[in-house]
Order: structure tokens, then sequence, then C-alpha cells
């Protein structure tokens, strides 16, 4: 008995041994690889995220330990960081080594040629390879950065799909459930139609005014004086309704369905129809909310129901002190039209927005070498999993499988596991070279249709003319 | 006997950053105006449309209107002003208990950067959070909603602009009030001139070049206001004012031949308003004083 406990304990020396050999190697790989580079600042630019100020308050401090290398991170708002990266590209300036690449920009970026190839420049540098991090590793999110030959130009650091949230201890009460069962002839449920939507947005209205809450039925990211009413119309109601890519026909260079496009088409003055109609039933702050008032709202108590962008569901879930809600949040897929579920997995269609970014680094960077590392840093396993709880993005495969990942999953109803399971029926931004370029023309139509200057109809007849025209303009009309 | 060289040597390094920053960048706008260039289109680089931006412009309706907010607004941002401005600051030509302490507080908006006024302004004024849409709503049930209604939108950036920019009126107005001679002041008073006729006939003459100054630094800042309103509403509705506008085509749209097009004309309008203002002030002067 004696032996075999001292054999136990012998290997586990071994092992403890092994793994702080293990764990020195690593620090000493890091230490050597940037020792040319130590005392260097790098400089990034990012929009105000939570998988962001993860980043620069946690991971920058790791590397600058483990390196000697300065990150220097900013994180501003996502107006200001796409007109900063772009400034700084398009003059060479070199002001900033990386810059976040949201996945609808990256094909703008690569048409302009503004990214270093990391592939590439990781086989050219050898010594700065790190063995701990594997291109294929990622989930295939990474395929957005990746150029026709299959080489990265962004180190994926955020994934995640806008979802349907919903408060459980308004939709579980037996008294609320009671009463909407009266009023409506059906159970109260999460929705799974835009009729179950619209009743179920109706009644919390109704019953946040009788009760004297500060409760409405659904949030609606509906602000008039920022692009984000029209990413929510396009990228997400527009798609649950069946409509894809904007409605604008690539092939054909237009967005007219005269054309060959869909913008202006039925689907689409169905789909603004039902969205604007949600207005009625919204907190006041909607008409104001862009992406992160609307997870606030959600997260103060303020809606019963709404699509609220994945990166968010993890802190309303579960930040005590931000959050209201905690242990009250609902996740489920959004509600979509007859048939687009089908459509999404036959590959013919999706039924919502995959979003996320990568870190790329620009060509005008002056410290490309002590980026990559940089990047190899954030891009390693091993780093993933706790970022992933904090910051409710996925980049990595295995990280579905971190025991951390399943604790956090069961706080977030699951939306982990739906990320992994579903993710495949949501979708990227189409594949526009033009994409701020053409969201900026139909920005005002949009936001003429919230106030109620246009008929849904008529805000997308003129917002299709209007794309059709700056499509010529940019030369890729018909 | 003086020297021309040294005149011109001291003044060169003025005259070169003056033309390095200020007319170099002017002539680079008057030339890429003329071109269509965007970055993210198709065909590469600038490509000469003559004066395509320019006839563009004319038919831009979001222009138009954005040209017709910033009228408004700066009509009714700079009248407050220079009317509240003057009040103020012929109350600091007296003295009052508590004088030192209130001309520091009501000089401490000027001290502010636009952009943190706005952020103040919109946690004052965002719906659903803001105590100002709380406290109308609950005194007066007032629905109060910027992003929904522009005309709410438009008043509250005159009164952010207001609260910002009076100090600095009241400054400049108190500048021209100390300047003016006693003895014309206590003439017109033994003539037997009442309060407004003092104010009216010997007053505003002697305050013209200070107001004139004043109204042209005044209408300048609203014609570029950008940063404030952009923090408060982000150019929504009422708010969608010429910088706004020019700051939209040229920096997420990256239409730089149009937003330098667009940006040339403000520039002229803001000379020919200023050119009609001098005339009409400066004018009306010379009839009174004839």
């Amino acid at each position: 008995m004696k032996r075999i406990f001292t054999i136990v304990l012998l290997i586990a020396f071994a092992l403890l041994a092994n793994m702080s050999l293990v764990t020195a190697d690593m620090h000493d790989w890091w230490a050597d690889a940037a020792a040319p580079y130590a005392g260097a600042t790098i400089r990034g630019v990012s929009e105000s995220t939570p998988p962001s100020n993860y980043v620069a308050d946690v991971l920058a401090a790791q590397f600058t330990e483990l390196t000697g290398i300065n990150v220097e991170f900013e994180t501003t708002s996502w107006d200001q960081m796409y007109s900063k990266a772009i400034n700084d590209m398009e003059a060479n300036t070199g002001i900033y080594d990386f810059v976040y690449i949201e996945q609808d920009i990256i094909y703008s970026y690569l048409a302009q040629d503004y990214l270093v190839n990391l592939t590439q420049f990781a086989a050219d540098n050898p010594d700065l390879a790190y063995e701990g991090y594997d291109e294929s590793e990622f989930t295939s999110f990474a395929d957005y950065f990746k150029n026709a030959d299959g080489d990265l130009f962004g180190v994926p650091m955020e994934a995640f799909v806008k979802v349907y949230l919903y408060r459980k201890d308004l939709f579980e009460n037996a008294d609320i459930m009671a009463a909407f069962e009266e009023a409506y002839g059906y159970p109260l449920a999460p929705a799974e139609s835009f009729d179950q939507y619209r009743d179920n947005a109706e009644f919390f209205t109704g019953y946040g005014e009788s009760m004297d809450m500060d409760l409405w039925g659904t949030t609606v990211q509906g602000s008039t004086g920022h692009p984000a009413s029209t990413y929510e119309f396009l990228e997400s109601i527009g798609p649950s309704f069946g409509l894809y890519n904007w409605g604008i026909n690539l092939d054909a260079g237009s967005a007219m369905s005269a054309n060959g496009g869909a913008l202006d088409g039925d689907t689409a003055v169905e789909a603004l129809t039902f969205w604007l109609s949600m207005l009625e039933f919204a907190p006041p702050e909607a008409t104001s909310s862009t992406w992160d008032e609307v997870a606030s709202t959600f997260a103060a108590g303020r809606a019963a129901q709404g699509w609220v962008y994945g990166e968010n569901a993890a802190w309303i879930a579960t930040d005590e002190s931000r959050s209201a809600v905690t242990g009250n949040v609902g996740v489920r897929l959004p509600v979509t039209a007859d048939g687009v579920i089908d459509a999404a997995e036959m590959g013919d269609g999706y039924i919502g927005y995959y979003d996320g970014g990568a870190f790329g680094v620009p060509h005008s960077s002056r410290n490309k070498e002590a980026t990559l590392l940089w990047l190899q840093f954030i891009g390693q396993q091993s780093v993933q999993a706790e970022w992933a709880a904090a910051g409710a993005r996925i980049t990595h495969t295995a990280t579905f499988d971190d025991p951390l990942i399943a604790e956090q999953d069961a706080k977030v109803d699951g939306y982990y596991t739906l990320l992994e399971e579903q993710g495949p029926l949501f979708a990227g931004a189409p594949p526009f070279p033009f994409h701020a370029q053409v969201r900026e023309v139909i920005d005002p139509f949009i936001q003429r249709a919230i106030l109620g200057e246009l008929s849904p109809s008529e805000a997308l007849s003129q917002a299709a003319a209007a794309v059709d025209e700056e499509l010529d303009r940019l030369g890729y009309g018909m | 006997m003086r020297n021309p060289r040294t005149g011109w040597l001291l003044l060169s390094p003025t005259l070169i950053i003056l033309i390095v920053f200020g007319f170099l960048p002017f002539l680079y706008v008057l030339f890429v105006g003329f071109h269509e260039w965007n970055i993210f289109a198709a065909q590469d680089g600038m490509r000469y449309n003559g004066l395509d931006n320019f006839r563009r412009l004319v038919f831009d309706v979001d222009f138009l209107n954005s040209v017709g907010l910033t009228a408004k607004f700066a009509l009714f941002a700079i009248a407050s002003e220079v009317v509240l401005g003057f009040f103020l600051a012929q109350m600091l030509t007296r003295n009052f208990p508590g004088k030192s302490l209130f001309r520091i507080i009501h000089t401490f908006p000027l001290m502010v950067a636009p952009i943190a006024v706005g952020a103040i302004w919109r946690l004052l004024v965002i719906p659903g959070f803001g105590p100002v849409p709380f406290l109308l709503d609950r005194w007066f049930d007032i629905e109060y909603l910027i992003g929904t209604y522009p005309d709410q939108a438009l008043l509250t950036s005159v009164i952010m602009d207001v609260w910002h920019w009076t100090p600095f009126v009241t400054l400049t107005m108190l500048a021209g009030l100390s300047s003016i001679p006693k003895e014309p002041v206590e003439q017109a008073k033994v003539d037997g001139a009442n309060r407004f006729q003092v104010f009216w006939y010997v007053t505003l003459p002697f305050l013209r070049p200070v107001l004139l100054t004043t109204i042209f630094i005044r209408i300048m800042d609203a014609i570029r206001t950008v940063d404030e309103v952009w923090m408060l509403a982000g150019g929504g509705p009422g708010t969608r004012f010429t910088g706004i506008y020019i700051w939209r085509v040229v920096f997420p749209r990256t239409d730089y031949g149009y937003g330098s097009s667009i940006s040339i004309i403000t520039l002229y309008l803001t000379i020919v308003l200023c050119w009609l203002l001098f005339i009409g002030i400066s004018g009306q002067g010379k009839d009174e004083v004839e």
C-alpha cells in the first residue's frame, strides 16, 4: 500500500514538474521571440464592446507581462473606430498596428489591399510562429477573413449571433400567463411567429401600463440618428422575413425589384411594416437606441422581449452590477417567417446576423512583427474560455467544450449551445466592397420611415432607387 | 528707420503656418471638389468631373434641408445668445452680492470641450433614462423624445448651444460696455433721454463693432457645429446640420469629391452671410451717424 502511495505521489510530482516546465517553456518562448521588440508599443483601435474591453483590461496586460511589448488599445465608438482606422490605412500614416475589422467591412478592406496576409507573414517569419496558435482551430467564422487561397487576414476576436431574448420571470409567472391566455386565447410563450411576437409585445406593454411599471413589450433598435436602425432592419428583421443581402442583387447591380433586386419588394415592405409597428410597444428610448442602448434597455428590465446582440447576453444574464434581470434571461432563435429556417438549413438563405470581427494588421503598421506576436497571443486556445465567458463570443471550436463555458451556458439559458448548434443558420453581411457607402444611402429613408414621414413602401422604393444611383456612381451598377 | 525685412521676418512664422495649414489645404479641397473620388469605388483614384459635384448638390434634398436647418439653428441660437449675453453683461457692470462667484459659474460652460457638452446634454435628455424627459413627463405631462420629434431635437440643440456659448457673448459684450466713455451716456441723460433711448442711440452704436465681431464668430461657429450635436442626437431628425452632413459624406460614405464641393459651398455661404450682415449693420450705423 505504501509502495503504491509512493508511486502515485511520484507520478503526480512528475506531472506537476512537467506542467511547470511546459509553462516555463511557454513563458520562455514568448520572452525569447519578443526580445527584439521588448519595450516597443503597439497601438490598436476597436469599438467599445464587452469582448474588446476584455482585451483592453485583461489580455493586453498579460501579453505585456510575457513579452515586454506594450499594447495601447483604444476602445471607442463604432463610428469613430471606422473613421480612425480607414483614415490611418488610406493615408498610410501607421498610427495603428492593429485594427478591428468587423465582418461586414472586410470585403471593402480586402478590395483596397489595406491588410497584411497574416498566414503568409507568419510563414515568412518562422521565428515568430507560436506553436500554440493554430488557424485551423478557429470556427468557420474565420472563413470570412480569408481570401480565395484560404489565407487569413484577421485573427477572429469575437463572433456572436443576434438572438431573441425574453424575460423568463415574466413569461413563467402564473398570474401573467393566465392573464395572457384569457386575453388572447392561447398560452403565453416565447414568440415563434410574428403574430405571436406582436401579441406578446402588445400584452406586456398593456401589462406594464396597468401595473404602473416601466415595462414595454419589445426592444427596437430604432435610432433615428445612427445607422443601427438600418442594420437591425437589413440584417435581423429583413432576413427573418426572407429578405437577403439587403435586397441588393450584386450581379444585376441593383436593389430595385424591376432590375432583379428586392429592397423595394413585397417581402421587404412586409418586414419593415412589421418592425415599425413594434415601435408602438417599445420603450420611449427606442428611437434613440443603438445596439448598446437596446442591451441597456433589456438589462434594465424595461422590455419583456427583444432582438439583442449576443455579445451582451452573458453580462445581461449574469452581471448583477449592471443588469436588473440576472437569472431571468431566456434565449431563443429569433422569430422567422414560414420557410425561412428551411431555406437557411438548405443553404439558400439565413435567419439573422452572424456578427463578429477580427484584428488585422494594416500594411501601414510600423511594428508588424510585434503585432503578429500579439495576434497569436489573443488567438491561442488557452485564453479563449475566460474571454468567451466575459464577452459571450466564441471563435474557437474547442471553446464550446470548455467546462467554464458549459457552466456559463447554463446561466445564459443555453446561448452558447445555440451558437454552436444553430449558428450556421445565421450569416455575416453580404460580400459588398461598398458596404458603408450604400448603407449610408439607405439610412435616411429608414429613419424617415421610423419618424412616420414615409410609409414603408415609399421609404423602400426611394431607398432602392438611391442605392442604384450610388451603385452607378461607385461603378458597381448595371 | 524701420527695416521692412525685419517685419517680414517676424511675420514669416505666422505666414508659413497659415499657408501650410490653411491656404494649401483649401487649395487641395478646391482641387478635390472638381473630382469624383471615393476610395471604395470600383475605379481607383480621382477622376476629373468638372462641375458635376456642384450640380449634384443643387438637387441634393438632404443637403438643402441641412442648410435650412443650420440657418434655423444659427438664427435661434445666436439671437438668444446675443440678447441673453447683453443683459448678463449689463448686469455684470453693476455691483451685487456674489458677483464674483456668479461670474465664475457663468463662465464655466466655456471651459468644457464641445464633445463633453454634447455628452452632458445627452445624459440629461436621453429618453427613458435622462432626468429632463422624466421631469417634463411627471410635472407637465410633456412627451419629450428627441429621437422622435425633430422640433424637440432642434430646440434642445439650440438650448445646449446657448448654455455653452452665452458666456462668450457676455464676456465680449462686457468688454464692449466697459470701453464706452461715460460722457455721451451722461450727456444723453441730461438731455432727457430715457433708458431705451440711451441704449438705442448711444450704447448700441458704440457697441456695434463688438457686436458685429461677436456675431461673426458665432455664425461661423454655428455653421460648423458638429461634435456637440453629433454627440447629442447623432445627426438625427432636427439636427442634421450641414457640418454633420459633410461629416457623413466625407467619412462613412468616403465620397471625398462631393464632400469637398459641399465644404466649399458652405464656406462660400458663410462668407456671403457675414458680408451681408456686415453691410447691413455697418451701413445702418453710417446712416445714423450722418
